[in-house]
């Protein structure tokens, strides 16, 4: 399974027995980038990162779109990729429905699946256009003068979907211009543009926009878009159908790709459940996974065809080995393991034909559950959605009550009116008197109730960017299955003269106003993993010395700002009279010869006489060490003497 | 009780199947779907049985090589044990199974027995059971020994030197468990009703013996079978695994630097359900499955089986010949798409196969299933510190560690602590990145600082890295703005200061600071712990699993109720619901929410997915038992091309799951289905659709359950009685009501009863005259009626002299009440 499905998996091992995951498969992503070829965008300036090099506004938003088209290849596989330009003279060749893209717009990259072959093509031009400035003018030249009617950009935009997106899948386009007024004084073109983009909006396309502004030149959206975009204003359905009024991004071009990132993977919601308050007082709420673990996508099997490689479908089949016989996913009973063949072969004699393997019961009985009374096992029969249970102090919610990653709600206006305004009103209260809630959840049809505390998270609205929405954080609790007796009782504490050497260094390293930063650790053998299979499907080499792992701690800063307290810390450390008790091994049957002197295993190292020391010493001083006990006993020879090189 | 040692042990069951075995009681079965009562006529022999079988089961779970057991009967027609054959005498005792390893076999040994014609002694049949286990365990001294003694104490036994056996058995130490049927019990309140005397003097010889055993125990049934259903957690053991806590640079800057030997462990670690296996009938011919239900009603071939067989699972890869596959999985198969779909996929060889990943649509090929993995180093590297109030909770991604200092160096012990303590005192968390094994993939995590009493620790949690975090927009929810760009501060969707009072009232009544049980002290503590909340799922699972390896037949023997510690935390608490009664009527009143309904379906497909929503259409599906009229079936096929599809709006997934749940409501149902066994979560939840009305309190599903459930808490009972007698009307005017005329009866008697000592009775009269009048008049629906009529005079209008009997008033004669129901 692609690693992009995980997101939409609430727990994959929830699911295995119950359910076919296949049908997130089916759900896949269509961008289509839709650039302004306008002089504006084409006008050359200075790049801001590599001196002496110029850039435009199209070539930042083509290398958005590059790097965006990367990012899918790896973690959408399936989704589809186009890039149509308008306001530029350059026309279509192509033959057929090409006819139908009005003038003025051009299909730069054709929509379909991503694969290599495009984003190294469209790697080849932005690379072009930068040692050559002119490239992008002389090959997809402004229309000067005049402006291609929006209309004929959405109607083209419909076109190219139409015919070449996979229909069951979520598509969008992104609308990148500079231009807050395209058609200044005319009505008609504004209306013809909001005509248009309802067609495009009934056929299932979603326009996102972004406008790039400056500072001297601020994008006005209420000049033409706004009277376009948020055609149907405040009223229920905006939220999921048509263009959101949340979605537009207004920016600066060298924020460009990081609105894009945003907006990078479609908003989808995991679940939609009801949220019940008290007796008849539920509202609706949806769920979204904010946070997930992204893994490597897993290998696939692939089918050599000669001309192409193709993957090859798996498909778990149930057999009943006695028989040979295929059994029909619809006929499966489940019970419990029948245990091991009878060890004394005379208590079989009565059994009559009952062999391993099987169950025999009077006809007409069934000793098994079929798949539904299986569910209502896990279940516990009840349907999904929250229950509110009752709210605590928020300091109860304690850092190890924790076991899986949250999920995030957000209210739900469509299945019940007023869970909004109820939502909000129960968010602001918690917020003001610092409760948590705790909820019963039950969060889709196959999964096992949990208990969950219920986060608040207060709305911040910024300038610009994206802006920390209001909402709870569903915190699944552990259960008292899931908790673990803490295994050490009783250890040596470290004096206040100690404590405060400590503090001191801690002092240096403390962020101030700092938080766990997300943002700062991109996930580095996941990066690894992705460069190289990059370079695999480019048919390149992969250097690995070329890779840079952001997750290392910044050693240079770290010792500048507290080496000398840290080494202070360590003379207190050393000097202190319960760090130099010796603990007494406690009596097991091993005895105290198993623990030779670390001063004795170094002289023996210096002497290259590691060999004389004992297979169950040599793994004592390595345990000791916190390293592996595995292996010959050249093997932890060999070991003691790496860790006494790098502890010299 | 001594600790036990997992294993290593050797478990001898005494079953007494005595003549008076074959004595039968009705026991309560978990009521139908409907709510009606359901009993099963069980003897004293199954009902023990039950136990031995669910022990058994326990061994077979475990599966474990030294877990044995051994069965011996009493009172059988013949002798056959190792005392008699050395020494003669014991005579009606005989080794049924012999010490071993339990399987399934052992189980369906069991189901052969049957009591016998002779009663048997106890005390003979323990000591032959000493005498097996001992001569088994002759060469296994310090194996446990373990004796469960099972018997309804009607018959006499030899209780002549009974100090010696309890002498012998210290000796030995032999733990005995004597499970009795309807013995009598002061902790759950049982005293059997006639007991007689010989019964009785057993039961005090059995409670004197036990208690001069160092280790016995007597118990009766109902409570010994409850208790082996208690959730507990499993005690595990986490181990101690080795690594490094560094700071700073320990390779090239050594002396600015630290490296603190420390062991990690767990603090929470998820525990899923078992696993279940899977099993298919074989030879199924086809109308077997269909008449199942009928079946268990006993016209039963006897010598014909049903053998059930456990699957394997296979993987098989296919390939797709067809190069324009992605239009196939189109929504409308009208466009003449199945053509395509002809070109089946082929089956290939798993050797045949290349593995690589997909890059967008070129293969990029890995041989190995992975790339060359990123160097690195095991060990915990801190980078840096932060304030605690800047935490995150919402980004724990997962389970937790412990950090502990190595318990066996003083030094390693004072430096973690010097840091645990510091970092409470500045009150910070550390960020620190998290290496298992050398060359393992690096996590980020933060530790947090954890004092006990006496030992100092970190607490560990992974925390997202860039690419986990999903950055969603969302429309605001209070800083709204108008299309001109203008703050807006009324709306529908912001609430109004009188809605923000009464939710505010509402979160102060529902606190849960002071709602659970009272300390010594008496003060009350906050309700719910998580050292308390055990997983449902997992307890439930593993009660399904051993009760279905126990039994024969799930359909008629269905699940009892999970155990009610697993499902104490599934409501609010009681006080809380009360004192927040007020606070949530005003929150009903201000707050407004409604339900929208559906909209109008746009496809075929939706209209067929709200028909199977609903109620009346539900409860057709659900009464429909035995064979499947095949209309529904092909219902099904007909819409499994749409379980890949996809709707394009943003909501498609949950579409697509109320998909599979129409799915399963359609899917051929064998008896079983239509009595899905009901728990007390069903009872107790509102979640399941009770097919109540905007403002009812009683539904049209299950309306005697939510009648009682109702009067039992007593705070709506005049509202209870109007709606059931509303609900009532409603249901035997509907079409098909014939089917629930029983149930609907239990629901007169329960309403009636509830009126009489309610000082509900004019109530009561007005609607029994309604009832009797809608009945009567067409439509109406007079089966009904005459179905009432049976019932008698106790079913009519309650009268004045019946209702001054409990202090009520009315004004109905007793020859009006007679004659209104003749």
């Amino acid at each position: 399974m692609a690693p992009f499905d995980d997101w939409n998996n609430i727990d994959e091992e929830e699911e295995e027995e119950l359910q076919d995951a296949s049908y997130f498969e089916g759900k896949r992503d269509v961008i289509l980038f839709c650039i302004d070829c306008s002089p504006s965008m084409q006008e050359l300036k200075e790049d801001p990162v590599y001196e002496g090099v110029q850039t435009s506004r199209l070539l930042t938003s083509l290398e958005a779109a590059m790097q965006i088209q990367k990012k899918k290849v790896l973690v959408g596989p399936n989704d589809c990729v186009g890039i149509l330009l308008f306001n530029t003279t350059r026309t279509n060749e192509e033959a057929g429905y090409a006819s139908e893209i009005k003038k003025g717009c051009f299909v730069y990259q054709q929509l379909g699946q991503v694969n290599a072959p495009k984003i190294q093509e469209l790697i080849q031009l932005v690379e072009g256009a930068r040692e050559d400035s002119d490239l992008l003018k002389s090959e997809y030249p402004p229309l000067e003068g005049k402006r291609v009617p929006i209309g004929d950009v959405f109607t083209s935009c419909n076109w190219v979907i139409r015919d070449n997106a996979p229909k069951t899948a979520t598509k969008r386009v992104f609308l990148i211009t500079d231009n807050d007024d395209p058609h200044p004084g005319t009505k008609q073109l504004l209306t013809s543009a909001r005509t248009t983009l309802v067609d495009l909006i009934e056929s299932g396309v979603q326009v996102e926009p972004f406008f790039i502004g400056t500072e001297d030149r601020p994008f006005d959206p209420t000049k033409f878009y706004s009277s376009v975009l948020i055609n149907s204003g405040f009223d229920d359905e905006a939220e999921d159908e048509g263009t959101l009024p949340e979605s537009i991004s207004i920016t600066r071009i060298n924020d460009l790709l990081a609105q894009m990132r945003i907006h990078e993977v479609p908003k989808r919601a995991i679940f939609n459940i009801t949220f019940e308050l008290a007796n008849d007082f539920v509202i609706g709420v949806k769920g979204y996974g904010l946070v997930t673990e992204q893994k490597k996508g897993s290998y696939k099997y692939f089918v050599d065809l000669g001309d192409r490689m193709e993957v090859a479908e798996s498909r778990t089949v149930y057999i009943d080995e006695e028989q040979q016989a295929e059994v029909e996913k619809s006929q499966l009973v489940y019970g419990m393991e029948l245990g091991a063949p009878p060890a004394n072969e005379n208590s079989d004699d009565e059994m009559d034909g009952a062999e391993y393997g099987t169950r025999v019961v009077p006809y007409g009985q069934r000793p098994f559950y079929d798949a539904e009374e299986v569910r209502s096992f896990r279940t516990l029969e009840l349907e999904p959605g929250l229950k509110l249970l009752g709210f605590k102090d928020r300091n109860e919610l304690a850092f190890e009550d924790n076991v899986k990653h949250s999920t995030f709600i957000y209210p739900d206006e469509q299945k019940y009116a007023g869970s909004r305004r109820t939502f909000t009103a129960m968010l602001k209260v918690m917020l003001e008197k610092d409760k948590i809630g705790l909820v019963r959840a039950l969060l889709r049809k196959n999964a096992a109730p949990v208990f969950c505390a219920m986060l608040p998270q207060a709305e911040k609205v910024e300038e610009g960017g994206w802006n920390e929405p209001g909402g709870f954080h569903l915190i699944p609790l552990p259960f008292a299955d899931d908790i673990r007796a803490a295994p050490i009782e009783e250890g040596f504490r470290a004096s206040d003269d100690v404590k405060n050497a400590a503090r001191a260094w801690i002092d240096k390293l403390c962020v101030k106003n700092g938080a766990y930063p997300p943002d700062t650790y991109p996930n580095p053998a996941l990066a690894f993993h992705n460069a190289q299979l990059q370079a695999s499907a480019f048919r390149e080499e992969f250097d690995p010395e070329s890779f840079e792992d952001v997750t290392l701690p910044k050693y240079d800063m770290m010792h500048k700002r507290a080496g000398e307290l840290i080494k202070e810390w360590k003379k207190v450390l050393f000097k202190d009279d319960a760090a130099n008790t010796i603990i007494a091994t406690a009596g097991t049957k091993r005895k105290a010869d198993v623990s030779v002197d670390e001063a004795e295993i170094r002289s023996k190292y210096e002497d290259g006489t590691l060999n004389k020391l004992r297979n169950d010493q040599l793994k004592e001083f390595l345990k000791n060490k916190s390293q592996p006990v595995s292996g010959k006993k050249a093997d932890l020879v060999e070991r003691v003497a790496d860790w006494l090189t790098s502890h010299s | 009780m001594v600790a036990d040692r997992a294993g290593y042990t050797v478990t001898m069951f005494l079953v007494d199947i005595s003549p008076s075995m074959v004595e039968t009681r009705i026991v309560d079965l978990p009521p139908g779907p409907t709510g009606e009562e359901r009993t099963r006529e069980v003897s004293s022999l199954e009902y023990s049985l039950q136990y031995v079988k669910l022990r058994i089961q326990d061994m077979i779970f475990h599966g474990r090589k030294t877990e044995q057991c051994g069965v011996i009967i009493f009172g059988s027609d013949d002798t056959h044990n190792v005392v008699n054959e050395k020494n003669g005498g014991y005579d009606h005792v005989t080794e049924f199974i012999p010490i071993g390893q339990p399987n399934a076999t052992t189980l369906a040994k069991l189901d052969t027995l049957k009591p016998s014609e002779t009663s048997g002694d106890p005390i003979d049949a323990l000591i032959v059971a000493i005498e097996t286990q001992d001569q088994y365990l002759e060469k296994k001294r310090t194996w446990t020994r373990k004796i469960v003694l099972l018997t309804d104490g009607k018959n006499p036994m030899e209780i002549e030197d009974w100090e010696a056996t309890v002498h012998k058995m210290n000796a030995l130490h032999i733990s005995l468990d004597v499970v009795g049927i309807d013995f009598d019990d002061e902790e759950i309140g049982y005293q059997e009703e006639g007991k007689k005397n010989i019964k009785f003097e057993n039961e005090a010889f059995y409670a004197k013996f036990t208690s001069s055993l160092s280790n016995g125990e007597v118990g009766t049934f109902e409570k010994a079978l409850q208790e082996r259903y208690r959730p507990e957690p499993k005690d595990t053991k986490s181990t101690l695994m080795g690594t490094m806590l560094r700071l700073g640079d320990v390779d090239v800057r050594p002396d600015e630097a630290m490296e603190v030997l420390v062991k990690t462990s767990k603090c929470t670690m998820l525990e899923r359900p078992k696993s279940w296996k899977k099993f298919a009938r074989r030879q199924a011919v086809k109308q077997d499955a269909e008449d199942e239900t009928q079946d268990v009603d006993g016209q039963v071939d006897e010598d014909k089986k049903t053998v059930f067989s456990q699957l394997r699972m296979r993987t098989e890869y296919y390939v797709d010949h067809s190069e324009s596959k992605d239009d196939t999985d189109d929504e409308d198969n009208e466009e003449g798409e199945d053509v395509k779909k002809k070109n089946a996929p082929e089956k290939v060889e798993k050797e045949q196969l290349i593995r690589g990943f997909k890059y967008g649509a070129t293969y990029a090929p890995c041989p190995d299933g992975q790339f060359p993995k990123l160097p690195t180093k095991k060990g915990i590297d801190i980078c840096g510190f932060f304030h605690r109030q800047n935490f995150r909770r919402d980004f724990s991604m997962g389970e937790v560690q412990y950090v502990w200092a190595d318990p066996s160096s003083a030094l390693q012990q004072v430096t973690l602590s010097s840091v645990v303590q510091a970092m409470a005192d500045k009150d910070v968390l550390a960020i620190a990145r998290w290496v298992m094994r050398d060359g393992a993939d690096p996590k980020m995590g933060v530790l947090c600082p954890s004092q006990f009493d006496k030992v100092d620790c970190l607490l560990w949690v992974q925390m997202p890295f860039a690419d986990d975090v999903r950055k969603y927009t969302f429309a605001p929810l209070e800083h709204l703005v108008s299309k001109k760009g203008d703050p807006i501060t009324t709306h529908p969707y912001l609430p109004t200061s009188e809605q923000m009072s009464a939710m505010e009232n509402f979160v102060d009544a529902m606190d849960l600071m002071d709602a659970g049980e009272k300390d010594e002290d008496g003060h009350r503590q906050p309700w719910f712990d998580t050292r308390l909340s055990y997983n449902p799922a997992i307890h439930r699972t593993k009660q399904a699993l051993y009760h279905s390896a126990i039994v024969n037949d799930v359909v008629s023997n269905p699940l009892a109720p999970p155990h009610p510690e697993l499902v104490m935390y599934f409501d609010p608490p009681k006080r809380a619901v009360k004192r927040a009664r007020e606070a949530v009527e005003e929150c009903q009143t201000v707050f407004k929410v409604k339900e929208i309904p559906k909209r109008a379906a746009k496809r075929a497909r939706k209209d067929g997915h709200v028909r199977a929503r609903d109620d009346d259409e539900e409860m057709l599906l659900l009464d429909l038992k035995g064979p499947k009229p095949s209309a529904s079936e092909s219902q099904t096929t007909s819409q499994e091309p749409y379980t890949n599809q996809v709707s394009e709006d943003a909501d498609a997934g949950s579409e697509t799951e109320s998909e599979d749940e129409e799915l399963l409501l359609d899917q051929p149902k064998s008896g079983a289905k239509a009595n899905p066994p009901p728990t007390p979560a069903r009872l107790a939840s509102t979640d399941v659709d009770p097919g109540r009305e905007r403002g009812r309190i009683i539904g049209t599903t299950y309306p005697l359950q939510d009648f009682k459930k109702n009067i039992a808490q007593g705070d709506l009972v005049t509202k209870a009685v109007e709606d059931m007698a509303y609900v009532i009307k409603e249901i035997v005017l509907r079409p098909f009501a014939s089917r629930r005329h029983k149930e609907l009866i239990s629901c007169l008697t329960a309403l009636r009863e509830t009126c009489l000592k309610e000082d509900e009775i004019d109530a009561w009269n007005k609607f029994l005259r309604d009832l009797k009048e809608s009945c009567l008049s067409p439509p109406g629906n007079p089966a009904f009626w005459a179905e009432v009529k049976k019932s008698g005079r106790g079913m009519s209008l309650i009268s004045s002299p019946e209702a001054a009997n409990l202090g009520g008033v009315s004004d109905i004669s007793e020859s009006t009440a007679s004659n209104f129901i003749m």
